[in-house]
């Protein structure tokens, strides 16, 4: 007999694993599509040389930002991530606003449910505006590219991450201290690519909260 | 215009782009449509879900304008179809043009979109990109069970302690962003600030003033209004 929970969860893998697994096929078609129709297919030793290259990294950094992202997104939030990327400065911010607007915790059934719904909803939105933007494309794209409105652009990581730091570091000051000195450190000493600094920071965040949680220093929130 | 244009800009592309994108719809909605029904069997009254809808949605706007500015930036080198079907699905911008960039170097062309960039470089391009990306989602669709079981370990001994991973690894992830403006100094530095000072403003008078439908506005609010601080100091 299964619980109604298992049954969610069955469902959850099974809408995730057809999915995810439908858009690998179809953007791996988008080059076989250039092979099959206009006949273009670059020298196989430039392409194996290439794929070694890209691989070599993508497969460790994959690895460590799946282990990295799936206590904050959960099974679903992670088939939706995966499937429409921009996780760090999309996904993950939007679930957690959705969390914070209705009062759930992260971490719990609830927080799941609406951290799902908040970030399914940030999905649609970033789609359809990004399909928009095509749709208009070459009008726009002149006066957003070269106008004053360009260091606002520009500045957009800091302005996202100093609010959303602002609001959960007053939160739980406590929990920030180690990963944030971390990046400094990391950033101080050179130009480290993301997909390496948020793993590292991510595990040794997590040492941080452990050592505070032993000591009686933290609860969850 | 470039010769490999006609091949990077032809219809059938972007027609397979909208056979994607629907995809990516459907998944939403049912994910959206799974999740209300436990919801509401947990019980989570529509109202709250409602809100959480909301939320996302709001919070999304700004940061997909970034998105947006990513995709104009890559046509000159890539025309439209292949860059907005690569942003859509799994990968970033600066992934992209990375990924771009090693296709061309695997055959010997150095820089996107210059000399010697043929529709055969750019077809290699597309190739390492769309092969570069694809890890991911194969570790997620094999692998993703065995992940949760391990995660799911830790939980049964202690869900306290799952709480708190979940907590301290949403923390290592925003540090690194925080902390990027931080070590730059100037106009970042000064944008994170009027973002953390506006957001601050806005907590205080959800808090004291009990003004709770701000909650929902209050990132895309400091968002606008650092970036807005941004045009100001430069």
């Amino acid at each position: 007999m299964i619980t109604p929970e298992e049954k969610f969860e069955n469902s959850v893998h099974k809408i995730g694993r057809i999915t995810i697994l439908i858009i690998i096929i179809s953007v791996l078609i988008v080059p076989v599509f250039i092979w099959m129709f206009y006949g273009i297919f670059p020298p196989l030793n430039s392409l194996v040389k290439g794929i070694i290259t890209i691989s070599s990294f993508m497969i460790p950094l994959s690895i460590a930002e799946i282990l990295s992202f799936y206590p904050i997104l959960g099974s679903s939030g992670i088939y939706m991530a995966y499937t429409t990327g921009n996780i760090a400065n999309l996904k993950v911010p939007s679930s957690a606003i959705g969390m914070e607007v209705v009062n759930v915790e992260p971490g719990t059934k609830e927080g799941n449910i609406i951290s799902i719904i908040a970030m399914a909803g940030s999905v649609i939105v970033s789609e359809l505006l990004l399909l928009i933007s095509m749709i208009m494309i070459v009008p726009i794209s002149e006066k957003l590219t070269n106008s004053i409105f360009q260091p606002a652009f520009e500045q957009i990581l800091p302005a996202l991450f100093g609010a959303l730091g602002a609001y959960y570091i007053f939160k739980e000051w406590k929990l920030a201290v180690v990963p944030l000195a971390i990046s400094i450190v990391f950033y101080l000493i050179g130009d480290f690519p993301t997909a390496i600094t948020v793993p590292i920071c991510v595990l040794s965040s997590i040492l941080g909260a452990k050592y505070l949680y032993k000591k009686g220093q933290i609860s969850a929130t | 215009m470039k010769d490999y244009f006609n091949l990077a800009n032809s219809s059938q592309l972007y027609v397979w782009g909208f056979f994607i994108l629907f995809i990516i719809f459907i998944q939403a909605i049912l994910f959206i449509r799974l999740a209300w029904k436990e919801g509401k069997r947990i019980g989570l009254n529509s109202k709250k879900m409602l809100s959480g809808l909301r939320a996302g949605i709001i919070s999304a706007i700004v940061p997909s304008i970034a998105i947006v500015l990513t995709f104009m930036a890559m046509i000159p080198v890539l025309g439209i179809p292949v860059p907005w079907i690569r942003l859509s699905v799994i990968g970033s911008g600066p992934y992209e043009l990375l990924a771009a960039g090693i296709g061309a170097e695997s055959m010997g062309v150095s820089g996107l979109g210059g000399d010697g960039y043929t529709a055969q470089v750019f077809a290699n391009s597309v190739w390492i990109m769309t092969i570069g990306a694809m890890w991911s989602s194969l570790i997620v669709f094999f692998f993703l069970k065995k992940i949760k079981k391990g995660y799911q370990r830790i939980e049964k001994r202690d869900a306290q302690w799952m709480k708190i991973i979940s907590n301290a690894a949403f923390f290592g992830v925003i540090s690194v962003f925080i902390a990027a403006p931080i070590t730059k100094g100037g106009l970042p530095l000064l944008t994170l600030i009027s973002g953390a000072i506006i957001m601050s403003i806005c907590a205080l008078l959800v808090v004291k003033c009990k003004m709770t439908k701000l909650k929902e506005f209050a990132l895309a609010i400091s968002m606008i209004g650092a970036m807005f601080s941004a045009i100001l100091f430069s």
